[in-house]
């Protein structure tokens, strides 16, 4: 394993923040193809990282027993945002800025955009595949998926199968994605998948473990990696548009009661929870499942506004191809 | 008048109102629109509007001698008012920038709802400024922002009192803002900025207040028989122009210039001296002549940060022929 900074520098006090970049080279002089993952955009995200953690150790293991298993490349990027992830914040501390909102332009140069940028350059001369891991903010759990911009489908859908996720999202465009890394990447020709995996500032080992199996399971089927014995298969992901996801979300101000499990499917009718007035002893809104589906995004963050989104649910597949 | 034009109810809480004033002369043909708040912490431009309604209330009331409404004006002083009551720049509960929002969405998350409210009550309108003060940490000398200017928006401009203007370069995160999205829809709109955020400068206040009267007055809103509307100088500054200074070690900045000031090639725009023995590391300097228009307001600086920006000649990018 190659460790390397794709950037670094120095704090008020005199340490240097390096952006580490991890990485597992082919036996081959031509490897056949070069995959990145990359974690941590977003401080507080921390499921990707501890995902990178469990890839590396086991691409260690396996350059030491069987290196002749790196037909292609294999890179990581554990830590982008390495300030916001010491203080478990989402945003680049200092500036509250969104690392995840500064490319595809002029940005006024800030250190933030500099780094996204350099990380935005790097992957581009290492990688023909990237996988950017990010987890739900602190108001939502969301079970293992990747979420794909329609228009860019029909290149990622194949490799979105490999990825062991429950679900695979083809959501319509928006300006909002613009100055997003998948979005750049993708537009640069390099295929990047965009995976969302649980709530914010927690460990979901389950999804972790799904996710882990799924990556060695895309690395094999990409030819990236050959080990003797392959990884075993995995389930088919739901392939949803956004016609086929029931969004509910609060008509009041108040605590949000879960009275449900993420990750099962459920029938019409079935209740979810409940939003209730803690002041009043009021109950507001009963929350319960407009269609029969699979719920994929519960809320985590208790206090609730209107419009605040509650849950959400597959209602039924489609062939997206 | 003084209308809710949002209400946001809160657990636990008073109902927050979003407010917009409006003022209207006897046969209003063009609306002029002011925001200001977008960010909770740029006091300079809530404080401008505070005077501006006083003021409009005179004009109404017919106490403010030889001046007269004809059209409509409508200011929304606060947008980002949940920011706002908690002294920051975002609203810590979703941690959005509310001014990347843009046009917003009724259906969506609450800073989404805000941001259409405001739209909406403003996208009829002819004419439009957004205030703002510079970024956190930073101070701006006053100027204007305007993306691609014609001939009426750059005599808008040169009603409004600052000298200088810069014509950014649009960018995805530039399409999310509210300004852009006035422009795109016909307004003849610019930005105003100065200052720096978490501060009131009354002096500086003073003289935007005045400029925004005559801007008033230049587009026939605002009519008054005793003054007429002055144009001032302004010198509009492509991207290419802008002189970006970072800073080459980390530590304590300390600034040696002022916003607004003319640099000379070669003159210190400061120090970076060391945190703890205040040994000098580094003297940025102006590589070109130019007019200081943000400055590094807050003294502890990451290496690579921008210290200040500076307007210039344009650099030749190419042979002049
Ligand atoms: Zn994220």
């Amino acid at each position: 394993m190659e460790r390397q900074a794709i950037v670094s520098y120095q704090t008020p006090s005199g340490q240097t923040v390096k952006i580490i970049k991890h990485s597992f080279l082919s036996i081959r002089r031509w490897p056949v193809k070069r995959v990145a993952f990359v974690a941590g955009l977003h401080g507080n995200e921390l499921e990707g990282i501890y995902l990178c953690h469990l890839l590396t150790r086991h691409l260690r293991g396996l350059q030491t027993s069987q290196p002749e298993a790196f037909k292609g490349e294999v890179h990581i990027y554990p830590a982008i945002n390495p300030q916001a992830i010491a203080t478990g914040n989402r945003l680049w501390p200092f500036f509250s800025v969104d690392m995840n909102r500064l490319l595809g332009g002029e940005n006024g140069k800030s250190l933030p955009a500099q780094i996204a940028g350099a990380l935005l350059d790097d992957l581009k001369s290492s990688a023909n595949i990237v996988v950017d891991f990010h987890a739900s903010n602190l108001h939502l759990n969301e079970v293992p998926q990747i979420r794909i911009i329609d228009g860019f489908h029909k290149k990622l859908i194949p490799l979105a199968v490999h990825c062991n996720t429950d679900l695979v999202w083809v959501h319509p465009p928006s300006p909002v994605f613009e100055s997003t890394l998948g979005y750049n990447l993708n537009r640069a020709k390099v295929r990047a998948l965009i995976v969302e995996s649980g709530t914010c500032l927690r460990l979901n080992c389950d999804f972790a473990n799904s996710l882990f199996n799924g990556m060695l399971n895309l690395l094999y089927q990409t030819g990236v990696l050959v080990p003797a014995e392959p990884p075993p298969p995995v389930e088919h992901p739901l392939m949803v548009q956004p016609s086929q996801v029931a969004l509910l979300q609060s008509a009041h101000a108040g605590l949000f009661v879960g009275h449900t499990k993420l990750r099962q499917h459920v029938r019409k009718g079935d209740t979810l929870g409940e939003v209730i007035d803690p002041a009043d002893g009021d109950l507001l809104q009963k929350v319960t499942a407009p269609e029969t589906g699979f719920l994929f995004t519960l809320r985590e963050h208790p206090l609730v506004y209107p419009g605040s989104p509650l849950a959400r649910i597959a209602i039924k597949e489609t062939d997206l191809l | 008048m003084k209308e809710t034009i949002f209400s946001i109810p809160a657990p636990l809480s008073p109902t927050a109102n979003l407010v917009k004033f409006s003022w209207e002369g006897m046969h209003p043909k063009e609306t002029f629109s002011i925001v200001a708040g977008l960010h909770g912490d740029q006091l300079n431009s809530i404080y401008l509007c505070s005077q501006l309604i006083q003021f409009l209330d005179a004009v109404a009331k017919g106490i403010e001698p030889g001046y007269r409404l004809k059209g409509r004006v409508q200011v929304i002083p606060a947008a980002n008012l949940l920011a706002l009551q908690e002294g920051t720049r975002l609203w810590s509960f979703d941690d959005l920038d509310m001014d990347l929002t843009f046009p917003g969405n009724a259906q969506g998350e609450l800073a989404e709802q805000i941001a259409d409210a405001v739209f909406k009550h403003t996208v009829d309108s002819q004419y439009g400024i957004v205030l703002h003060t510079a970024a956190d940490h930073y101070e701006d000398a006053p100027h204007l922002v305007c993306l691609n200017p014609d001939s009426v928006t750059k005599d808008l401009a040169r009603s409004l009192g600052p000298e200088i203007a810069r014509k950014p370069e649009e960018s995805p995160a530039f399409r999310l803002k509210l300004y852009y999205r006035w422009i795109n829809q016909g307004i003849k709109a610019v930005i105003v900025s100065a200052g720096k955020p978490h501060q009131l400068n009354q002096p500086l206040c003073k003289t935007l207040f005045s400029g925004l009267v005559n801007a008033l007055l230049w587009t026939g809103v605002l009519t008054c028989n005793q003054k007429k509307p002055r144009k001032h100088t302004v010198e509009f500054f492509d991207s290419g122009c802008e002189q970006l200074i970072h800073a080459g070690a980390a530590g304590l900045f300390i600034p040696m210039a002022k916003p607004g000031a003319s640099l000379k090639k070669g003159e210190k725009v400061g120090e970076v001296v060391d945190l703890y023995t205040g040994a000098i590391l580094d003297s940025p300097v102006a590589s070109a002549d130019g007019s200081l228009v943000t400055l590094r307001d807050y003294p502890i600086v990451y290496q690579k940060e921008p210290l200040a920006v500076l307007l210039g000649k344009r650099k030749f990018r190419f042979w002049p022929f």
